[in-house]
């Protein structure tokens, strides 16, 4: 009996010092992790549209549809966009800058967990630059035809992110429309 | 749709992406235990039954106590899934393991020393995570636990067939054991591969 | 001299991954560029010091019956500990690393310590202990990513190394690359080992 009351005592004190400084570290780094992640997003937003100082974001039932960038002078100057896509082994999320003529002015792959080697260059420049100044909506993969050049031995990799960009742009495009006449 | 959602966590993780040559979870029991067949069978069987009720009790503990939206203290005490998760682990085997050798003595036999090893198998914290980050609803954790299991069954036994055979092989001296192991999990893990880029 | 056994023998005598094959699965899924081996093997280092420098103070104080849970309680802590602290002030490395900084609680290396030394020697002793085996599993694993590195991507660290005339041979950052890697290391020790041994029997 003495046994069990001892044994119960010990974990107990363990179990409240662990608690005690996880929450304590939880604490101090919480603030620091939410924090970076908003930064990551941010400067996410900020590379594809360059020219824009802050963004707005636009909800649609209660999910972020796209955002609104404006320049320092309040002026809007461009869309940013997150879309995602089933690619050859992971989901493939881009985030989408495209200027008030939507053309596109920058993308980046914001995550993916393609092949290493093949499908991971995806996320090098040499693939993301030549999406720039194109009309997102006429965007077609080489081997379907359009001018995107795919990476050698990642075609659906290649073809998720530009069927992605283009899908969910049609869907914000009659959206965007009435923005333009504002600016 | 839900039913579509089930078989591709189905076929997802027993194929695409087992978790053991493709993930790498549970590596040390899949060379430690595959020397022989039978006893690749207790500890797959073991695995198993371990696997699918750790990934309902972690998501219940994670749902219903720590996540704060959900929980009932309406705190976030996320930061401790970790060290939860471990123990209610930990504990679970043991009480596994007092139950089974109660009332049932025969399957204690067959399963019983492979049962302590299991806290430790880093495939059972690694599904109850991977559950979490996938967000999956319970429904869907419980048969990810499952195909877990039967993911690893499926390439432990596999490994024992073949480790069976090297028995009788003539196999350089360094690459007895261990080593040569390891290249028929290579060989494995190659044609797994195929199985990558599945569209279901 | 014996404290320096104590520290060395982790290197290369027990090392802990090429002799005693414990914590092959962070070995392998995390060796695929060595930024990402030094990431993991340092972290498993800190959670390796600081639970076998607590396990061996405390452990006069723990009921032998209730000792595994315990070390388990001690290293799930510092783990969350280095969870959170990676992914505050390291976030890359913390995406990169993924699932396998919690699953360093279930590192056998950790656990097979406190129970092997901690739990038995002073703590100056447990120091260099976990130091020496620290160093051993992050020497090996940094071994097998360069290898991987090289081959798959031609380059360490990022900076290529290979002339660009050199095609990457990409199943070797693929996970057959790693079984196959550490299959055919293995078996060159154990031939070193062997030759080693012949003059003497």
């Amino acid at each position: 009996m003495k046994d069990i009351l001892k044994i119960t005592v010990v974990l107990l004190i363990i179990c409240i010092i662990a608690g005690g400084v996880l929450a304590f570290v939880y604490k101090k780094t919480a603030p620091k992790i939410a924090e970076n992640k908003k930064l990551e997003e941010e400067n996410a937003r900020k590379e594809v549209l360059p020219k824009a100082e802050y963004f707005e974001s636009v909800s649609d039932n209660g999910k972020i549809f796209y955002y609104k960038g404006f320049n320092e002078n309040q002026n809007l100057v461009g869309f940013a966009f997150q879309c995602e896509k089933e690619g050859y082994s992971s989901t493939i999320q881009t985030m989408v800058g495209i200027d008030t003529l939507f053309q596109i002015t920058g993308i980046k792959i914001v995550s993916q967990q393609e092949t290493p080697g093949l499908g991971a260059k995806v996320s090098k420049l040499e693939f993301t630059e030549q999406f720039k100044s194109k009309n997102p909506e006429k965007i077609l993969a080489d081997k379907d035809g359009g001018k995107i050049e795919s990476i050698t031995g990642a075609t659906i990799s290649t073809r998720t992110i530009t069927n992605s960009i283009r899908e969910k742009f049609k869907n914000i495009k009659e959206k965007l429309s009435p923005e333009q006449g504002v600016k | 749709m839900e039913f579509s959602k089930l078989f591709a966590i189905i076929i997802g993780t027993i194929f695409i992406n087992n978790f053991v040559i493709v993930r790498f979870l549970g590596l040390c029991p899949y060379v430690g235990v595959s020397k022989k067949l039978d006893s690749a069978l207790g500890m797959g069987m073991a695995v198993i039954f371990v696997m699918t009720m750790a990934s309902t009790i972690t998501w219940l503990i994670y749902n219903f106590l720590l996540h704060p939206d959900t929980s009932i203290f309406g705190v976030d005490l996320t930061f401790l899934r970790t060290i939860t998760f471990i123990l209610s682990i930990a504990v679970l085997v043991q009480f596994v393991e007092m139950v089974i050798q109660k009332t049932a003595p025969a399957l204690y036999k067959a399963l019983g020393i492979y049962l302590p090893l299991i806290t430790t198998n880093c495939a059972v914290l690694g599904v109850s995570i991977l559950n979490i980050n996938e967000q999956y609803n319970f429904l869907e954790s419980l048969v990810n636990g499952i195909s877990a299991g039967i993911g690893f069954t499926l390439v432990l036994l596999l490994m024992a067939g073949i480790r069976q055979r090297l028995e009788f092989a003539n196999v350089p001296k360094s690459l007895k054991g261990m080593p040569i192991a390891f290249l028929v999990a290579g060989c494995m893990a190659l044609a797994f591969l195929g199985f990558s880029g599945l569209k279901i | 001299m014996k404290a320096f056994g104590e520290l060395t023998k982790g290197i290369i005598k027990e090392n802990p991954v090429f002799v005693m094959a414990l914590g092959l699965c962070p070995l392998l899924a995390t060796s695929t560029s060595v930024n990402n081996a030094i990431g993991m093997g340092a972290a498993a280092t800190f959670v390796l010091l600081c639970s076998n420098i607590i396990i061996s103070l405390i452990k006069n104080f723990i009921p032998d019956k209730i000792r595994i849970p315990c070390y388990i309680l001690v290293i799930a802590s510092f783990v969350t500990i280095v969870d959170m602290v990676m992914n505050a002030y390291s976030p890359d490395m913390h995406k990169n690393l993924g699932i396998f900084i919690p699953l360093i609680v279930v590192n056998c290396i950790i656990l097979g310590r406190a129970e092997a030394f901690a739990g038995k020697h002073s703590v100056g002793k447990s120091i260099l202990d976990a130091i020496g085996m620290g160093i051993g599993f992050t020497l090996a694993i940094i071994i097998i990513a360069v290898i991987r590195e090289i081959l798959g991507n031609g380059t360490i660290l990022e900076i290529p190394i290979l002339p660009t005339s050199y095609k990457p041979m990409i199943v070797a950052i693929l996970p057959p690359g790693a079984f196959f890697t550490i299959g055919l290391l293995m078996g060159l020790i154990n031939m070193l080992r062997n030759k080693k041994q012949k003059p003497g029997v």
